[in-house]
């Protein structure tokens, strides 16, 4: 039992029980106090914040800072010694790797239960008439499939950007390791916190929670917006240690246009999201504030104006989409080059493409707004700057088929995922445009066009690029590799079957069916498609519980792996898998470019296995000199 | 600054070594002169790993650096006798041959691409993507779609043909472990297909404009219908008529100016045959216009496009459009139907107002039923009974959360005070009276 007990994440889940308990006792005791009547709602916000931080205080995020503040001396991240095997994963560790692992698979668990979600509201999609499922249930549901989704995305791409980046550069670790673990574990209590909102009366907005309706509805709302709000936290800290760490923590010789292409992409990535994520705080805490304390900023009738909100949320969330699909998107051009054999094409101008993306992706919040009641003289300029999106991305699309053109292709199973990725992401990137002119946009927006859109958008750019980076680098985690045959069913199950579902869903999005309806007119005849589209569902959780399987099954069978299983340039495949607990030991060179693949001779990296020579003070050897 | 010495002699080179224990050795491969074992075995006698830089120093000046490894000394050795001439890097095949190839591939391609986005522009214009036209701005809308169809069936082959094509051409062959073609980037392709796409967005977002442009002309002698949206249902006004309904009736070939605006939370306005949607706020100052011009005579439905919560999906109202004539009819028998009777009269604003919480028939909605309610005591949340005699029916109107039934939620909209009429509330008092 406490042994139990002094698992790190134990600790913080029953921290995060008192808290929340305290903080509902602080509000109900002011409220007894001023004699007003015991309302639950602001009791449960302060306690869902504290609980959050109070997780924080019992897993030990913040034990070393307080030391230091006291006067005490603090062991340095990397002298920690983390306790070997699996036990280290639930508790707090400094080493970049570790929680590289922690993101993933945190990740993992949300994309299963976001996924159960859609499952269950797509079960009852199949027939009009509700069967099942309430209108609060059904609207809960979608909501939670939304936003649990889009936490399990922000995850996994710290998951890559964590384990992967100072490997990638030569680093021995993060810029700032107790600010990695920090940021990791904001996550724990922020998704728990989520979840929370479901027991707490749900909520009937969606993802995007828009006012009036998030104002008047039940108080699930609140614990959506905490979660969001710390969940928020944790891609900030996380976006600010990687854009240090690639800014600083390049190996000698690695200049910014020599350092793998993955790298340019979590910095474009980075930067965004630490510096647009704080307008989905912000507008949510106005909400809450508002449902709290009356604040009438989006009431109309109080003289407020629900569109401020949709700026201040699609300022963020625009970009947000990008943040979420560039990290891919570099994982597609990183993995490219080793699976063909041959350079990267035009590597500078993907680079610059990314970050191409990121300043662009500012400026085209408007088009998820077009038929909100917004001016006309905002609609056109919005159009203009998100059409130009297609420019970057194109630049993309182009040279990864201009890589791929005369190569000499293997199709091991993260290459499966590369290309299903750049295929559905195609979809995704065409399906955008008739969403991006502001009067085909009147007819597609808010119907399951745009649902197809989006999951395409989602899939290509994160969940197959995703997956494609697991069976990569698993080996490099673990020093065994994944089942390839259970790899090719999990790509051969999941890309027919995505395909079905996002293009059925795009069909009657065309056809008339609004999005997050809970019921859909029979006379309308989507019941086929529906049906067609919840089973595209079901294979899709089929896929993934067959790569669930083959994740589990590798970590302790899987066939062993230590060298460099993909032939691959990178750095990390230089040194022996499992990695090195400080990666490199004795340092890195950088030698040449990292995707000269043919270049006859040519090598990227050096590592050498020990220390360079050291001359010594007097001659080995007395030479005789004629 | 560092110092740099020059030995042409083993003698001279075994002095330097010895004095100025450098820390970079620079030997030249070709110098006769020099008996490699010896050098290696005085030069280093641990096992210690060095850098050993393969170089050839050109007579320019230059220094083509060709191989670069951490190795000790034996590896070295070992690697060194592995080094002849007939490994330094070769050319590649002559320029001429290589580029046929290549263009033999990228013609064949091109020429799939060009017949892929034929078929795929046929198959997006033939598989009846859209509902019907049924309205002026649909058929605008529906050409800029047809321009995206076109576009798309264009990039869509270009990728997928070119990677298709790459895939099954370019697999690597059972046993081959080589390389692709070596070729890194092209400057002026880059350009190109950069600048095209760009020029090719702006002109679509040209079009765009004007597109939207067309789709929201102005007809001055368009007629006007009040739409009023709230949780769950739609009304609509036409004030000129002074008629008020839940069934949207609309003279074919004729402009609407509809003036949009919620009781509550956020709707919208969609009718898919009419393509144009527009968002439905609730403010005084938040009023949104929408312009229709239906053009095809039929029964087509208005479906609330905003998450409204709670029955939003049923949220959805017929829409008919008649001819001119029979358009003119229906509000002849609307405006007679002016009806005389006050019950009656609350009963037709009952149905638009409140039947979507409230019941008239006893059986349990939302709301507290309103059969047998007049006249007879009901019990209230904080556990008082009262009277439910005319005031308390006006006040429950005006001011629904001073007094909620015990057993049903406060969640009765606050805004009837500003939006029914004083005749209105007095024909509901008398419906409900009416309902024994």
């Amino acid at each position: 039992m406490k042994k139990f007990l002094s698992i790190g994440l134990v600790r913080g889940l029953l921290h995060q029980v008192g808290g929340t308990a305290f903080g509902i006792g602080l509000v109900f005791l002011i409220q007894a106090i001023e004699g007003k009547a015991l309302t639950s709602e602001p009791a449960w916000v302060a306690g869902g914040a504290v609980g959050a931080i109070a997780f924080l205080w019992g897993v030990g995020a913040f034990r070393d800072w307080w030391r230091q503040a006291m006067g005490e001396t603090v062991v340095e991240p990397h002298e920690v010694q983390d306790e070997p095997g699996a036990r280290r994963f639930f508790n707090l560790s400094y080493d970049h790797k570790v929680i590289g692992v922690q993101y993933g698979f945190t990740s993992l668990l949300l994309l299963v239960m976001g996924g159960s979600f859609a499952l269950v509201f797509r079960t009852e999609l199949m027939a009009t008439g509700l069967q099942f499922l309430s209108y609060i249930q059904f609207n809960t549901l979608i909501g939670m499939h939304g936003m649990v989704l889009i936490i399990s995305i922000l995850l996994g791409i710290s998951a890559i950007g964590n384990y992967v980046v100072p490997l990638l550069i030569g680093a021995k670790d993060m810029a700032f390791p107790r600010l990695n673990a920090l940021a990791y574990w904001l996550a724990v209590p922020a998704a728990v916190l989520l979840i929370m909102a479901m027991p707490l009366g749900g909520f009937e907005t969606g993802w995007t929670g828009y006012p009036p309706l998030s104002i008047r509805g039940p108080m699930g709302i609140q614990m959506f917006f905490l979660g969001v709000f710390f969940a928020g936290w944790s891609s900030i800290l996380g976006a600010l240690n990687l854009v240090a760490t690639i800014l600083r923590e390049r190996v000698q010789g690695m200049t910014l246009f020599r350092m793998p292409i993955l790298v340019w992409a979590v910095l474009a990535t980075s930067i965004m999201a630490l510096t647009a994520t704080q307008l989905i705080g912000l507008s949510f805490q106005l909400v809450l504030f508002e449902r709290l304390l009356g604040m009438p900023f989006f009431e109309p009738a109080q003289g407020g104006n629900p569109i401020l909100f949709q700026h201040l949320f699609w300022f963020y969330s625009h970009p947000a989409v990008y943040i979420f699909i560039l990290p891919g998107l570099g994982v597609i051009s990183e993995l490219l080059p080793v699976f063909v054999r041959k350079p990267l094409f035009g590597y500078r101008w993907i680079a610059m493409s990314s970050m191409g993306i990121a300043l662009t992706g500012f400026l085209v919040w408007g088009h998820h707004m077009f038929a909100a009641g917004i001016e006309d003289y905002l609609r056109v300029p919005f159009m203009y700057s998100t059409l130009l999106v297609a420019v970057p991305t194109g630049v993309k699309f182009f040279s990864w088929v201009a890589t791929i053109w005369q190569g000499k292709i293997r199709f091991p199973t993260p290459m499966l995922f590369v290309l299903g990725g750049i295929v559905v992401f195609l979809l995704g990137g065409l399906s955008g445009p008739p969403a991006g002119t502001v009067s085909t946009d009147l007819h597609l927006t808010d119907t399951y066009f745009i649902v197809g859109h989006f999951h395409d958008t989602m899939f290509g750019g994160y969940v197959f690029p995703m997956f494609a980076a697991i069976y990569y680098w698993f080996p490099k985690i673990t020093g065994r590799r994944m089942s390839e045959r259970l790899g090719k069913w999990h790509f051969w199950l999941m890309a027919p079957a995505f395909l079905l579902m996002t293009l059925t869903q795009m069909r009657i999005g065309l056809l008339g069916m609004r999005r997050r309806i809970a019921d859909y007119d029979p006379t309308q005849g989507f019941q086929i498609p529906n049906i067609m589209i919840t089973i595209g569902g079901f294979l899709i959780a089929l896929s993934v519980l067959i790569f669930l399987i083959n994740l589990i099954r590798s970590i302790r069978n899987g066939e062993p792996a230590p060298g460099n299983l993909w032939e691959s340039r990178s750095p990390e495949w230089q040194v022996p898998s499992p990695a090195p607990v400080h990666n490199y030991e004795y340092g890195l060179t950088v030698v040449g470019d990292p995707y000269d693949y043919g270049l006859e001779g040519s090598r990227y990296v050096e590592v050498p296995t020990a220390l360079p020579i050291e001359v010594p003070e007097t001659p080995a050897i007395e030479v005789e000199l004629s | 600054m560092p110092e740099i010495h020059m030995a042409s002699s083993m003698a001279k080179t075994f002095e330097y070594l010895r004095q100025m224990k450098p820390d970079l050795v620079i030997v030249d491969y070709d110098d006769r002169t020099i008996d490699r074992a010896e050098f290696l075995s005085q030069f280093v006698a641990s096992d210690q790993p060095m850098q050993v830089m393969l170089v050839s120093l050109q007579a320019s000046g230059k220094v083509v650096v060709y191989e670069r490894k951490t190795l000790t000394p034996i590896q070295a050795e070992d690697w060194l006798a592995l080094i002849t001439t007939a490994n330094i890097p070769t050319q590649s095949p002559p320029a001429k041959e290589r580029s046929t190839n290549s263009m033999k591939h990228f013609v064949i391609a091109g020429g799939l691409v060009a017949v892929s986005t034929v078929l795929v522009y046929l198959f997006l214009t033939g598989a009846g993507l859209l509902p019907v036209e049924a309205s002026r701005q649909a058929v605008l809308v529906d050409q800029l779609f047809d321009l995206h169809w076109a576009l798309i069936s264009f990039l869509f082959s270009l990728i997928v043909v070119f990677m298709g094509y790459s895939l099954v051409v370019f697999r690597r062959k059972p046993g081959d472990d080589g390389a692709g073609k070596y070729f890194k980037g092209n400057g002026r392709l880059e350009i190109f297909w950069t600048l095209v796409p760009l020029a090719t967005v702006v002109t679509v977002a040209y079009l765009g404009s004007q597109n939207l442009a067309a789709v929201r002309a102005v007809d001055p002698q368009a007629m006007e219908i009040k739409v009023t949206a709230f949780q769950w249902n739609w009304q609509f006004e036409y004030p000129q008529y002074g008629i008020i309904t839940d069934t949207l009736y609309l003279p074919v070939d004729q402009q609407v100016l509809l003036r949009l605006s919620s009781r509550d939370v956020i709707h919208s306005f969609w009718v898919p045959e009419f393509r144009v949607k527009q968002d439905v706020l609730p403010g005084a100052n938040l009023v949104k216009e929408l312009r229709i011009t239906p053009s095809q005579i039929g029964q087509y439905k208005v479906r609330c496009a905003e998450l409204c919560g709670g029955a939003h999906s049923a949220m959805e109202r017929p829409v008919i459009v008649q001819s001119q004539a029979d358009f003119d009819t229906w509000v002849a028998q609307q405006m007679a139907s002016e009806v005389q009777d006050p019950a009656q009269r609350g009963q037709k604003t009952a149905e638009i107002q409140c039947k979507a919480c409230h019941t008239f028939d006893g059986s349990k909605g939302l709301a507290p039923t309103w059969k047998g309610v007049f006249g007879h005591r009901v019990e209230l949340s904080d556990g008082s009974t009262i009277t439910a005699d005319e005031a308390y029916i006006r006040e429950s109107i005006l001011n629904p959360s001073a007094k909620v039934v015990k057993g049903f939620p406060n969640i009765m909209p606050p805004n009837y005070k500003d939006t029914l009429t004083e005749q209105q509330i007095s024909d509901l008092v008398a419906f409900i009276a009416s309902l024994k």
